[in-house]
């Protein structure tokens, strides 16, 4: 099988993704002025596909896939050495670089590999959300091999199966704990100094629970005397039912970012239309004449001062 | 008098009589076409018309707000630029002008209303000028006794409820759903919001505990023991507006207020270190009781959350 | 028989005495003068759905348990007005339409009432005689940002919640009568005795409404008794008003209007979701969620307690606390300056004290379009920093830099709004005809050899003279001879408009 090729993330394309990040609110409230007008002529389909979908969002999660193919230390052994030994050591002890993954166990190499942390584009960077880095398969492939590097000790690759877990709970504990950081919607936000707490819109069972019980960068860590596993369920249940696919009976969902965006498409698209209609309707037609008698339009404002052009008059009729 | 001059003025009586062609162009209607102008109206007002009776029907049936919201949009958006696009363009484009007396008055008119004032009040109030004072002062005690039940039996004196939380000496921590927590319940890098057993959920004695390390954490002097093992414990309300401070940043040791960005930096004891909090967190004095349950040594020793007038200044 | 109905209630109410007189008054036809009718028009639809929504929500933040379709919160304890905002969103047939609907439209209250407000303070229309109206507008938007914060917090949702957790030190952060204003207000320390939902919503449906209504009658009122201010123009004089007559055109344009006003706020209700409380939860006061702010129009006193430094006022016993200086005390200079302003105005530049019909444009008062432009920047950097940490996400930038940024922006972008905008206006106003709508000439060759110019048309048809305007209470329409009907597709003022 060919390595892996890692999809450096260069300088540039961080800043014109920043830039397009910039553009995407203005382009956003533009877009939603002419997309409420294209989505009001198409109302039967729009409107068919709303009532097809309930508030109760699918209990189908795709993200999840099943480990349950036979692991291959050779495998992770042979991508350990490539992306990561680099830095953690060829006995992932550690080095001036980066931290021993001695210990850590399989849960936490997973978390890191799987949502695209590690490796690092550039040794130092900032860890970064990635995809389609490694298979599913790899991922675990190297989780596992590093887990045995230390006798498998540490949390392990949770298996998460959501029978008998309670939505209900789940929402209140996010709200408690989770939503301060993550925001309640799951979008995820800045903390300080340049460092973000992730969107949970697109994470994995796996990835819940595994963030949760270690407690990745400035994470808190939820052992089982804060959170009982069925707690833990609960919350995963939570995020990949309702945060991955939350419902939005309202219409189109402005990022889940509050009031802000809602106040930009109510000035933007809200007044801005009603300003438009009033530049059309306050409008002074221009005059068609049938009894022409064409002059040229007088443009006598002049360098106006104060209360310059105040005067202009015309003679009655 | 304007400074246009009164020559433009005319009576308001309409005697200088202005006489105007019937086909003049101010009567003319704005559209050059305006055929085609009465049939797009026609057409818009068509289209609100079904739109507004697939609303009905629709509603009737039970469909989904969206639909039912796009139909009435359409109404309402057909109706306005029919019945619009009629004024503008099927009606008389003037110009129309009509006259704008001054707002100030002449001489004249001020002087008789204030001489009808003054002197009819001359017969009829100041030869009783006792009998207006006394007016008075029953209308000012009326108006200061009333507003007594209007604001003061809205609410409680505000009194030391703002200076004092539920918390007491030997107080367990106990979490949101009763349990008293105890050394083993919390993790090193976790973090419980836990209360008074006396007032779970209390909106002011709500506590963030800690656990950053495992020996004891000297935040000042004389905080000596008030984080042994390591299990070190905050106000969870915030010195700035008093929202709760969630945010626990576990690698950076910072806890961050979620409203409006103010960064406590906990081994100094949340000293605010980025934002507008003024002032740090209190800290809960904590012991570990011979069962291994955490409690507080002392209730906080000032007043939590945001400032207010009559807090005292400790800087 | 409408005859008939019109005798009688003439009789009884003499209509014909004076009736003309309305039906005559003549409103100037331009877009700007139409930004205060969005701003009644939204207000006549929040009025309307307000309604609907009252007849279901419970305000009342007693405990119960939700049923419904929602199921993260099915078989949950909340509030009894949370509870009852989720069932008039999932449960009641149109609820939620209604609810966005009032939520969009009370965005587009606030907002059109800044925008005229702006076009009032650029043109000079609040000079004499209009200063009590500016003073009343300037009111309005007082009442209506509050009440728009009233309503914001009556669901008990997560977000709201901490609204009001936050207006509560707000109130408490007033020198010496703040902590007897709150724990009145609220029932006694954060978070009460349960009465605050029920205070805001009766402040939020019935008083407020009702002095909404009162100041909006005077300021209409007003309008009528000092009739339009118009932009010098053809026929445009101090002592008269050029337009169109209330009946028929006017009318016709401006029901047309309420009704565009009410399909944007349906069509944003319908497509656009706002404020999704089921997504937020039951407010507990321990609970809260990152990237909260107010609503748009409380956002710049958001910014504001964000940008603040984090200083405070301390002396022996007593303290000024942090809060009251962005909170109480910039608003309160805010909104004092914009009331005092047109009598400032008048005094700094030493102008005449005559009436003022005739606006100004903007470009010939530079030094107060400059000073608008840069204080008006000053509070959308503001509204801007109460996005900050949002902002820092989605930059991938530090919140530290994002934060400071703003602060040294709220300083900074004021000084360099006004002198660009000074000098916009100065070069405006040496550019004749600028801003205008242009009038090309075709250079002509005669046969003589000799060249002149011919103006253009501007479009097949177009006739660039305006005819003067006609004195509605003064014209007698004389019918050409032999022209006994109206042509066809020419509409005509009947003989019988003037009398």
């Amino acid at each position: 099988m060919t390595p892996p090729r890692p999809r450096a993330l260069t300088a540039p394309s961080r800043a014109r993704a920043a830039w397009r990040r910039l553009l995407a609110p203005i382009g956003l409230a533009g877009a939603t002025a002419l997309g409420l007008l294209a989505i009001s002529v198409v109302p039967p389909v729009s409107a068919a596909v709303r009532a097809a979908t309930p508030l109760r969002a699918s209990s189908s999660t795709s993200s999840s896939r099943s480990s349950a193919g036979k692991v291959s230390l050779a495998v992770g052994k042979t991508l350990f050495d490539q992306s990561c030994a680099s830095c953690h050591g060829i006995e992932a002890q550690g080095s001036t670089l980066a931290p021993s993954l001695q210990d850590l166990g399989a849960g936490t190499i997973d978390l890191w590999v799987s949502s695209g942390w590690m490796p690092l584009a550039v040794p130092g960077a900032q860890p970064l959300r990635k995809t389609d880095r490694y298979t599913r398969a790899e991922t675990i492939d190297i989780a596992q091999y590093v887990a045995s590097l230390s006798g498998y000790r540490g949390f392990g690759i949770p298996k998460v199966g959501l029978a008998g877990t309670s939505v209900q709970k789940g929402f209140a504990i996010y709200a408690e704990i989770c939503a301060a950081c993550h925001t309640i919607t799951g979008a995820g936000d800045a903390l300080s100094a340049g460092i973000t707490a992730p969107s949970l819109h697109s994470v994995t069972k796996a990835q819940v629970v595994e963030a949760m019980r270690t407690g990745p960068g400035n994470m808190p860590r939820f052992g089982p005397g804060i959170l009982s596993n069925q707690q833990v369920k609960d919350v995963v249940a939570y995020v990949v039912k309702e945060i991955e696919h939350p419902a939005h009976p309202g219409g189109l969902f402005l990022g889940g970012v509050g009031p802000v965006a809602e106040g930009f498409i109510g000035l933007f698209a809200g007044v801005g239309l009603c300003i438009l209609a009033a530049f059309w309707i306050g409008d002074r037609t221009p005059r068609h004449g049938d009894d022409a008698h064409p002059g040229a339009q007088n443009d006598d404002d002049g360098p106006a001062g104060e209360g310059g052009g105040r005067e202009r008059e015309v003679e009655h009729v | 008098m304007s400074e246009n001059g009164s020559e433009h003025a005319p009576s308001e009586t309409g005697e200088e009589r202005i006489a105007v062609s019937a086909d003049s162009s101010q009567f003319q209607v704005a559209a050059r076409h305006p055929r085609r102008v009465e049939k797009s109206a026609f057409v818009l007002f068509l289209v609100s018309v079904a739109a507004f009776a697939a609303f009905g029907a629709t509603y009737v049936l039970g469909a989904s707000d969206m639909v039912l919201g796009v139909l009435l949009a359409v109404g309402m958006l057909g109706f306005g630029v029919a019945l619009a696009s009629w004024g503008k363009y099927l009606m008389p484009r003037g110009p129309f002008e009509e006259y704008r007396a001054p707002m100030r008055t002449t001489e004249e008119q001020k002087k008789l209303l204030v001489s009808d004032f003054a002197s009819r009040g001359k017969v009829a109030i100041e030869r009783r000028g006792f009998l207006a004072k006394v007016m008075g002062v029953a209308g000012a005690v009326f108006g200061v006794v009333a507003l007594f039940p209007l604001i003061r039996s809205l609410g409680p004196k505000p009194g030391k409820t703002l200076d004092t939380t539920p918390w007491k000496k030997g107080s367990y921590l106990t979490d949101i759903n009763g349990r008293r927590l105890t050394v083993a319940d919390v993790n090193v890098g976790g973090f419980v919001t836990c209360f008074p057993e006396d007032d779970i959920g209390g909106a002011m004695s709500q506590t963030v505990l800690l656990h950053p390390q495992t020996t004891d954490i000297v935040t000042r002097v004389g905080r000596e023991t008030w984080a042994p093992q390591g299990y070190i414990a905050f106000s969870k309300v915030c010195t700035h507006a008093g929202c709760p401070v969630g945010l626990y940043e576990q690698a950076t040791e910072q806890l961050l207020c979620p409203c409006h960005q103010s960064l406590f930096d906990i081994y100094s004891g949340c000293e605010p270190v980025f934002g507008p909090a003024p002032r740090p967190l209190p800290q809960l004095p904590l012991y570990i009781d011979s069962k291994g349950y955490l409690r507080a040594q002392a209730p906080y020793n000032e007043p939590v959350g945001p400032g207010f007038w009559t807090r005292g200044g400790e800087l | 028989m409408i005859d008939r109905l019109f005798n009688w209630a003439d009789d009884r109410l003499a209509l014909s005495r004076g009736g003309r007189h309305l039906l005559n008054k003549i409103f100037p036809d331009h877009w700007s003068f139409m930004l205060g009718e969005i701003a009644l028009y939204s207000f006549i639809i929040l009025l309307v759905t307000g309604v609907f929504l009252s007849l279901y929500f419970v305000p009342s933040e007693h405990m119960t348990v939700y049923h419904g379709p929602y199921l993260p919160i099915d078989g949950t304890k909340v509030s009894e007005a949370f509870a009852s905002t989720l069932r008039l969103s999932f449960s009641v047939r149109g609820g939620l339409l209604v609810r966005q609907m009032h939520h969009w439209a009370a965005n587009i209250f606030v907002g059109s009432i800044v925008v005229h407000l702006l076009r009032v303070f650029f043109t000079g229309a609040f000079r004499r005689p209009r200063e009590i109206n500016w003073i009343i507008g300037a009111n309005l938007l007082i009442l209506a940002i509050f009440n728009g914060f009233l309503g914001y917090s009556l669901p008990d949702d997560l977000v709201s919640g901490t609204g009001i957790r936050i207006a509560f030190s707000i109130l408490e952060s007033i020198p010496i009568v703040g902590t007897y204003l709150a724990t009145f207000l609220f029932g006694g320390q954060f978070p009460g005795s349960g009465i605050i939902i029920p205070r805001f919503f009766i402040i939020h449906v019935l008083i407020l409404p009702l002095l909404i209504l009162g100041l909006l009658g005077a300021h209409l009122g007003l309008l009528v008794r000092h009739k339009h201010t118009q932009f010098p123009g053809p026929g445009a004089r101090e002592d008269n008003v050029v337009g169109s007559p209330l009946w028929p055109v006017f009318a016709a344009k401006t029901t047309g209007f309420l009704f565009l006003v009410a399909g944007v706020s349906a069509l944003l209700g319908a497509t656009t979701q706002i404020n999704p409380i089921w997504l937020y939860g039951q407010y507990f006061p321990w609970k809260v969620s990152y990237a909260v702010q107010p609503d748009w129009y409380m956002g710049w006193l958001d910014g504001a307690l964000r940008v603040m430094p984090s200083w405070e006022i301390h002396f022996p016993g007593h303290m000024i606390p942090n809060a009251f200086f962005p909170a109480i005390l910039l608003p309160g200079i805010t909104f004092t300056a914009i009331m005092l302003w047109p009598f400032l105005e008048a005094k700094l530049t030493g102008e005449d004290r005559r009436e003022h019909h005739l606006l100004d444009r903007p470009r010939d008062r530079p030094v107060r379009t400059a000073l608008g432009a840069a204080i008006f920047a000053f509070y959308f950097v503001l509204f801007g920093a109460s996005a900050t940490d949002v902002l820092a996400n989605y930059l991938s930038l530090s919140l530290n830099f994002v934060l400071w940024s703003f602060r040294i922006a709220c300083i900074v972008v004021p000084l360099i709004v006004y002198p660009v905008t000074y000098k916009i206006c100065k070069e405006l106003q040496e550019t004749p005809g600028a801003g205008k709508r242009k009038v090309h000439n075709i250079v002509v060759r005669d046969a003589e050899g000799g060249y002149h110019t011919i103006p253009a048309e501007e479009y097949p048809g177009f006739v660039g003279e305006e005819a003067p305007p006609l004195d509605v209470d003064r014209i007698d329409v004389l019918t050409p001879a032999g022209a006994s009907e109206p042509t066809p597709g020419i509409y005509r003022i009947p003989r019988d408009y003037t009398d």
